[in-house]
């Protein structure tokens, strides 16, 4: 087995074992935001749809970093965008918690199922002008760039690995594939608590769901402290 | 490898989960949820408060530990230390010298961050530097550790603060 087949295969299982370990906590509260506001049979399709997103950013970081290794300077470059991308997680966040309660008439975003007299809703497909399942790709796409420790550790060994490839276009396709493999390995994790979110029983107890919206809520305002403070 | 104990509750667990009603689901989510907790997902923090473990003031001086008959000294430059940047890391091994150069792998205590290593090269004299960098978490923890191996003779564990 060549370094560079064995590159996937750790970067896969990384993926996989960060996933348990480290995604449900940090990326876990965003999986479980969008598969409370989907319908019990529908949860699957959105959130592979966001995976696909998320892993498609990975796969361009990836590239960008395999041909050209230089980690710190576009990290720099790309530091106020990642802050911004962390605050609008929190900010959508909290109106899918605030839509989600009932409390405020909003509506639901990002969901299958809507008010369509929600202000959020009508507001949302006005400017996203698609269907609402197949926004969750580029919402995957957008949230693939929140800032996460396991993907800088990810692209920090993306960068060497294209380092050590002399061909620029092959550094790209590598740097691509590790990241796009380490993505795929996180994805059963946060499968399995959107599919323990979604599950109808534990959807129809209101009083779940309202501990749920309150929940939403307070992990939205952590985000967006968190992503001022970044 | 699971036990046939273990197995025998995942199945009971599972038909629970089929045929009974809203408390056996409960319950058998609870016991998933419980088996992750216990096997699989560190909870962040689960070591209790990092700062405690701090053993190295990398921000000002070098850090030592003794490895066999052998002083492993740690330094990171530039300082102060900064996650996201370039780093020279550089070990110092006095007394027994490895067969093999050392490597230092970075992580933070009690969260997983992927594996993060740093091949270090021999530059005469027991000196072996090499570059990394830290990276940063947005949970705000800054505890990071470096576990340097040195090949045949074991690893040593610094466990030191990092500037965000």
């Amino acid at each position: 087995m060549s370094s560079i087949e064995t590159l996937y295969i750790t970067f896969f299982t990384t993926g996989f074992f960060v996933g348990f370990g480290h995604c449900i906590g940090m990326c876990g509260p965003i999986v479980v935001s969008f598969s409370l506001n989907l319908r019990a049979k529908g949860v699957m399709a959105p959130n592979l749809l966001y995976h696909a997103g998320r892993i498609t950013t990975y796969a361009v970081l990836g590239g960008i970093m395999g041909a050209s290794g230089a980690f710190t300077r576009i990290t720099a470059g790309i530091g106020g965008l990642q802050k911004g991308v962390m605050i609008f997680a929190g900010l959508m966040i909290i109106l899918m918690g605030l839509g989600m309660s009932g409390w405020v008439p909003l509506g639901r975003i990002f969901g299958n199922y809507y008010n369509s007299e929600g202000v959020i809703y009508r507001g949302f497909r006005k400017l996203s002008g698609i269907e609402s399942t197949a926004s969750y790709l580029p919402l995957g796409m957008l949230l693939g760039l929140l800032p996460c420790g396991p993907v800088y550790t990810a692209l920090v060994a993306a960068a060497r690995a294209g380092m050590e490839i002399q061909n620029s276009f092959k550094a790209v396709l590598v740097g691509m594939g590790l990241m796009a493999v380490f993505g795929i390995g996180t994805v059963p994790a946060l499968l399995m608590v959107a599919r323990l979110t979604g599950m109808g029983w534990l959807r129809s107890r209101g009083m779940i769901y309202k501990i749920g919206s309150v929940l939403m809520i307070a992990v939205g305002i952590y985000f967006v402290v968190k992503g001022i403070r970044f | 490898m699971l036990t046939s104990g273990v197995k025998k509750v995942i199945h009971q667990g599972r038909m629970a989960f089929l045929q009974g009603g809203g408390v056996s689901r409960m319950l058998f989510i609870g016991m998933f949820l419980l088996f992750m907790v216990t096997h699989g997902v560190p909870v962040q923090g689960a070591e209790g408060d990092p700062s405690a473990l701090v053993n190295c003031d990398i921000q000002h001086t070098s850090c030592t530990q003794e490895l066999s008959d052998t002083q492993v000294i740690l330094d990171i430059s530039p300082k102060p230390v900064k996650a996201m940047s370039d780093l020279k890391f550089r070990i110092i091994l006095t007394g027994k010298q490895p067969v093999a150069p050392p490597y230092i792998d970075l992580g933070m205590p009690g969260m997983k961050m992927g594996p993060n290593r740093v091949p270090l090269k021999s530059v005469g004299n027991g000196v072996h530097e090499g570059t990394g960098i830290i990276v940063r978490c947005p949970s705000g923890k800054k505890v990071w550790k470096a576990m340097v191996t040195v090949p045949n003779m074991g690893t040593a564990e610094f466990i030191f603060d990092v500037i965000y």
